[in-house]
Order: C-alpha cells, then sequence, then structure tokens
C-alpha cells in the first residue's frame, strides 16, 4: 500500500494506492472518491460493546473496510474539519487518538474505544480517547494544524486542542491556577501530561468557533403566558 | 522573551518563550498548551496597579468586547514555553514596540510582553456608528506584541492617505491619525452609497506608518453562518 497526503497543511486528504487483497479501513463518511475495483463493508468495529461506547463518544457506530478487488487501486479520504492529517507508523508501541482525529488505519492496528473511562467524560470537552495498537499504518487528522511537541517531564494541554499521544505518556485532567483562575480565566480545564512520549496537538479547537458564532444565531421569540 | 508564530498563514499559533523569570501576558482563553512549571495568574489590571485602576481597566476591556481578566504566564525558576492561538481560522504577526504605541482591534490581541501597557480605547462616538467593532486595544511600551486576524495579514506602509473597511482593520501604529467616514466623496455623508452599496462605513488614514489588515471580515462570516443556524433561547 502506498500512501500520499496532499493540499497539507490546510486542507489535507490522504490519497491510498492498493494492490488487488490490500484492505484499508476509514472512519465512516471520510470517502471522498475511488475507482471502482474496491469493496467496502460497514462494520462495528471492536464489537457491538465497543461500538456503542464509540458512539457515546460523538463517534460514528460503524467504521468500513475496503478491500481491493484488483491491483492499482486508489481511494482517497478526507477529514470533516479544514486542517491537517499526520501519518503514524506503528510498530507494536499504542497511541491514543482522540476520537474525532481517527481517520484511518490499516488491518494490523488494533482500534479500542474500551480504554476512556470514567476520566475521560470528565473533560466535557469530547475527551474520549481510541486506543490504535499493533503493527502497521494509522492517519489522525486535526481541526487546524498539527503540531507535535516531545514531552519529557510534565507539559500541559488545553482539553480541547488534544488530538493523539502516546500511551508512554500518563495524564491528569487539572484546572488551570487556583480557584480564580479557574473561575475568571476562560481556560477551563486541561490535559496534564506526564513521562517521555510525542504529543500531537491542533492549532485550533471546534468549540470556540461555536462559542464565535453562537452570538450570531437569531433569537427564538418569547412565548407569553397570558 | 520571544514570540514565535508557526503554521501561518491558515491555523497560525504564537509561542511565547520564556526564560526562568519572565513573563507573558494574553487574552483569557487563548492558551492551548504550556510547560507544567509555567504558572497563571489571572487578574483585572496588572502587578503593581491600585486595586481601582486595575478595575477600571478591567471594565473597559470588557466593554471593548475583551475578556475583562487578563492573565499572566511566568516561568517559575526553570525557561519554558505558552502556546497561544486565535479563535478563528487566521494568521499571526508580531510587532516589537520601542517605547512606541499602536492600536490594534480589540479582538485581534493575542499576547505581548508584561512591559507593554494594554488599555482599552475609545474609537470615540463616530466608531459606534461602523457597528462592526471597531474598538481598539492601545499597546505602548517596549516589546513585542502578537495579534491575530481572521484571513490572512497584510501589512500596508502608509505614505499620505489610505482607506479601509472598518471590518478589516487588524492594528496600525499611532503615527497614523484615522477618521471613520461613509464610503461618499469628501465630507458630505453619502447615504446611497452607505445604504446601498455594501460598504458601511471605512476608516480613512492619514501620516506615515504601518498597518496591519485581514483578507476576511469576522462580522461578514458570523452573520453568513448564523442566519443558518437554528434560533437560541436566549
Amino acid at each position: 500500500m502506498k500512501q500520499e497526503i496532499k493540499s497539507k497543511p490546510d486542507f489535507a486528504f490522504l490519497s491510498l494506492h492498493l494492490n488487488n487483497g490490500e484492505q484499508v479501513i476509514a472512519e465512516s463518511g471520510s470517502m471522498v472518491g475511488m475507482t471502482t475495483e474496491l469493496t467496502m463493508e460497514t462494520n462495528m468495529k471492536g464489537g457491538l460493546k465497543g461500538a456503542l461506547k464509540r458512539a457515546l463518544g460523538g463517534e460514528s457506530l460503524f467504521m468500513n473496510t475496503y478491500t481491493a478487488t484488483a491491483d492499482n487501486q486508489r481511494i482517497d479520504l478526507a477529514p470533516a474539519t479544514p486542517g491537517d492529517v499526520e501519518h503514524l507508523a506503528l510498530d507494536g508501541n499504542s497511541v491514543l487518538v482522540q476520537s474525532g482525529s481517527y481517520m484511518s488505519s490499516s488491518p494490523g492496528i488494533e482500534v479500542d474505544s474500551k480504554w476512556a473511562g470514567a476520566r475521560g467524560f470528565f473533560g466535557g470537552e469530547g475527551l474520549f480517547m481510541l486506543r490504535c495498537s499493533g503493527q502497521g499504518d494509522l492517519w489522525i487528522s486535526s481541526y487546524g494544524a498539527i503540531h507535535a511537541i516531545d514531552v519529557q517531564g510534565t507539559y500541559v494541554v488545553d482539553t480541547g486542542h488534544i488530538v493523539a499521544f502516546d500511551d508512554s505518556l500518563s495524564y491528569e485532567l487539572k484546572s488551570i491556577g487556583g480557584l480564580k483562575s479557574l473561575l475568571f480565566s476562560k481556560e477551563g480545564l486541561v490535559c496534564e501530561f506526564s513521562g517521555q512520549g510525542r504529543l500531537w496537538i491542533q492549532t485550533r479547537c471546534s468549540g470556540s468557533l461555536v462559542g464565535f458564532l453562537h452570538p450570531f444565531r437569531s433569537i427564538k421569540p418569547q412565548k407569553h403566558a397570558n | 522573551m520571544q514570540i514565535e508564530v508557526q503554521h501561518s498563514p491558515a491555523y497560525a499559533i504564537a509561542i511565547a518563550h520564556l526564560d526562568a523569570g519572565e513573563s507573558v501576558i494574553a487574552e483569557g482563553g487563548a492558551m492551548v498548551s504550556k510547560d507544567s512549571h509555567i504558572s497563571v495568574t489571572t487578574s483585572a489590571g496588572r502587578e503593581g496597579q491600585g486595586a481601582l485602576s486595575g478595575l477600571m481597566k478591567g471594565i473597559k476591556r470588557m466593554v471593548a468586547g475583551e475578556s475583562f481578566f487578563q492573565n499572566s504566564y511566568v516561568a517559575e525558576g526553570a525557561a519554558g514555553h505558552v502556546t497561544f492561538a486565535p479563535t478563528l481560522q487566521g494568521d499571526v504577526a508580531v510587532h516589537e514596540l520601542r517605547q512606541g504605541t499602536m492600536f490594534i482591534q480589540s479582538t485581534s490581541f493575542l499576547c505581548s510582553a508584561p512591559e507593554i501597557e494594554i488599555d482599552a480605547k475609545w474609537g470615540g462616538a463616530r466608531s459606534f456608528f461602523g457597528g462592526e467593532g471597531l474598538i481598539m486595544i492601545k499597546a505602548s511600551g517596549s516589546g513585542p506584541v502578537a495579534f491575530n486576524s481572521f484571513g490572512g495579514i497584510k501589512e500596508i506602509d502608509v505614505d499620505g492617505s489610505f482607506i479601509v473597511d472598518t471590518g478589516h482593520i487588524v492594528a496600525f501604529e499611532d503615527s497614523l491619525e484615522f477618521k471613520v467616514t461613509s464610503f461618499g466623496r469628501g465630507s458630505r455623508l453619502n447615504f446611497k452609497s452607505l445604504l446601498l452599496g455594501g460598504e458601511g462605513l471605512v476608516c480613512r488614514f492619514e501620516g506615515h506608518g504601518r498597518l496591519w489588515l485581514q483578507t476576511r471580515n469576522t462580522q461578514g462570516f458570523g452573520k453568513l453562518l448564523g442566519r443558518q443556524l437554528p434560533p437560541r433561547e436566549s
């Protein structure tokens, strides 16, 4: 399987070239275009339980598997947000990916949604993670550019900006500063990472865009009681 | 303190590199990430200012559409960095003030050195006519100031006079005089152009100095999407 990432970094998309029998798994809705000798099969990745948990995290219940039935086939995949696409090669290690940032993977990658647990829901900003492990290729996407940081020691990230991080890093949700900062700084909850490993963050946050647009909506007329 | 800009122009961020003990002031809500040892304090004014003066500055900033509180990030004991991002798509520019003053469109301010005095400036009653948020932040002193645009940033060195749509102003040096006017000829209001031309009010700059424009207008974008969204409760 050969890959090309084009139109980086603002409107990146992924082109994959597959030969007969090769497969790729893609987030539902990410297929832009493809040659005709590819079959598509929809399944609940990680079984029914895993799929339901993904749905709770705001993710699609289903993932699609594309299989080439002839040589020299091609599929183009694009994320929902304007932004970047990054390729990660996994070699037995595992990476935790913010559920909305998972885009595609090769069949050797196990995508598991069991991990997040109660802590993930605390974020309130969709901090629901997918654990991707195994051997093969993984593609992640961002809103805005993807900015990689090699953590040595401890590092703090706003929860709305997390894309993915090495499983070697441990994390803890925290409020920033003291009580006054929590109430007035507008910084909300942050994630503190510790250990050694790579962290990928996105340079924009979809929640901020929604916050910007909210005042431009018209106001519902008030219903009078009498 | 050094401010580095990366991922220009569409999704730019500002990275403030601090030496031990140094600090940076930023708009509330702009922080993306930081080294853990960098502390955050939130206040209405700057340290060393009286409580009343700080309160007044906070109120003025709030009227200007900025956050009432500003955050100060201090590198405690060791060097480190903090990254800041604008809300919307667009670029970040850094201007080094040397005993100088500049004006920044209130929603374009991102972060600055602690030596820079930040104050909301009334554009005067006339600027309220603009209806496009032409309220400026006055930044003065010595040190770097980072500001962001919606779309790309275009620098223009004005020598003489230049006209800009009020919704596209990002920042300008205080050596430039500015006047908000309608698009008509001379000093007379041209109501036909104002009402039907779709150009609203413009800002006329005079003198010598640098001007930063943005290639998109936030109000235009907000109105376009806002009217397609379902009504809100309140």
